[in-house]
């Protein structure tokens, strides 16, 4: 069953699985009957009910199921602790610095998130353009020394 | 089914639904292109967080939460009347979102020690969001009250404006003692009231913009903000209309203002328009 869903991609960082990205809670089997309960990454994340059904489809597909139930749920709240090492080397090599810490970390007196290494050239030269970015979980950076600018997948 | 959960959870909703769909207003047309995604995405995650809100509500109700947003007559909205106001600004723009989500975070504090434990955990999930929205806040108002003189004059200005509708934040919610007995509202709204003015007074004090106007504005009902985000005196707001003089207050009895007719007939026409369409 895990298995299954190592290979469904998150819809909007298809580098990374829902399993790199820590949002499986649980799988509770009952016969031909699965339960799958996911933690969204983000409240609004637009990406929920297509993560509903490509989970279900993946799990679906498994021998012996016949029904499988996807349950969307805030309990335990998924954070960015839950990604796993391989998925944070996933995001990187996509070109998205993974997250630092946990929660945002004040650098300076204007309260901006934690300076991050860039993804492209290592760099620490790094400093933040905006707290918010193209989607709920990630925020914008700039480097300073390969001037590329770049997302950070916000710490939460 | 708790008949005091809903109110209070459809209060916080309805906030996040209007609010989030003023910020959404500045999608294209923000002073600056990082504030146009800042408040593109800040609206989203406000908007994303009535959403599960509602779902809330209909699981306690068995309504559907798309009706629950977009379906219901103006009256049915409990969101205060600080949320409805347009942008106005630049100015009432931020210091409405300063103190809307100072107030915001007081409230979701108490509401993380919810008895409800699904609230508990939707509000917990919520407050690690939502505090990249007052580090946003915070960012600009401290940039603004730092900076020259007509953009600090026109952020005081606006502060003011703000605060006299703000209370209605923490307008008492249906059923609230209730709510406040069994726990699902473990403080009562003048309480979280009291601690969120002490907070930001002091805020405001550091910021080294004038406190003692707030205190003023919050006792005279007769001040009330106009859609440009200037206080003004009396009854009416420039363009005529009646607007409720009681500091901010009638929006969590369905009381709103004119400005909230013009915002619900865009944010519902779609759904009116096109009874269930899926896409």
């Amino acid at each position: 069953m895990w298995g299954a869903l190592e290979s469904v991609p998150d819809p909007e960082i298809p580098a990374v699985s829902v399993i790199d990205m820590g949002m499986i809670s649980s799988i509770a089997v009952e016969g031909p009957h699965v339960t799958v309960t996911v933690l969204p990454t983000f409240t609004g994340c637009p990406a929920i009910p297509v993560i509903k059904t490509d989970v279900a489809q993946a799990v679906a597909a498994v021998e012996g199921v016949v029904e499988v139930t996807v349950k969307i749920s805030f309990d335990p709240p998924w954070s960015t602790e839950r990604i796993t090492t391989s998925g944070r080397a996933k995001l990187k090599e996509f070109g998205i610095a993974p997250p630092t810490g946990s929660g945002p970390v004040l650098i300076s007196s204007i309260g901006l998130p934690k300076v991050v290494v860039c993804p492209f050239c290592s760099s620490s030269n790094t400093h933040n353009e905006n707290a918010f970015g193209p989607t709920p979980c990630r925020a914008l950076y700039y480097c300073d020394d390969c001037r590329n600018p770049f997302e950070q997948f916000k710490p939460v | 089914m708790s008949d005091s959960l809903v109110p209070l959870v459809l209060s916080l909703a309805d906030d996040e639904l209007v609010l989030g769909h003023r910020h959404s207003e500045w999608t294209g047309y923000a002073p600056h292109i990082e504030e146009d995604v800042a408040f593109s995405s800040i609206a989203q995650d406000e908007i994303g967080h009535a959403t599960a809100l509602y779902q809330l509500v209909g699981e306690l109700t068995g309504d559907d939460p798309d009706h629950l947003a977009l379906g219901r007559e103006p009256d049915d909205y409990r969101n205060a009347t600080i949320c409805e106001r347009p942008n106005g600004d630049w100015a009432f723009t931020l210091a409405r979102h300063w103190l809307y989500d100072h107030a915001d975070s007081v409230r979701l504090e108490s509401l993380e020690g919810s008895s409800n434990q699904e609230l508990a955990a939707l509000v917990h999930k919520i407050r690690r969001e939502e505090r990249y929205h007052l580090i946003h806040a915070e960012a600009w108002v401290k940039r603004v009250a730092h900076g020259p003189v007509e953009g600090r004059t026109k952020l005081i200005d606006a502060m003011a404006a703000a605060w006299a509708e703000i209370g209605g934040i923490f307008e008492e919610i249906d059923g609230e003692e209730k709510a406040v007995y069994q726990g699902e509202l473990p403080t009562p709204t003048a309480e979280l009231h009291r601690t969120f003015q002490e907070r930001t007074i002091a805020a405001l004090d550091e910021l080294g913009l004038p406190t003692e106007i707030h205190s003023r504005a919050d006792e005279q009902a007769e001040f009330v903000a106009s859609s440009s985000g200037d206080l003004i005196a009396g009854r009416e707001s420039p363009n005529g209309e009646q607007t409720d003089p009681l500091s901010g207050r009638g929006g969590r009895r369905g009381k709103h203002s004119g400005d909230f007719d013009q915002l619900w007939e865009t944010m519902t026409g779609q759904y009116r328009a096109h009874p269930g369409a899926r896409w």
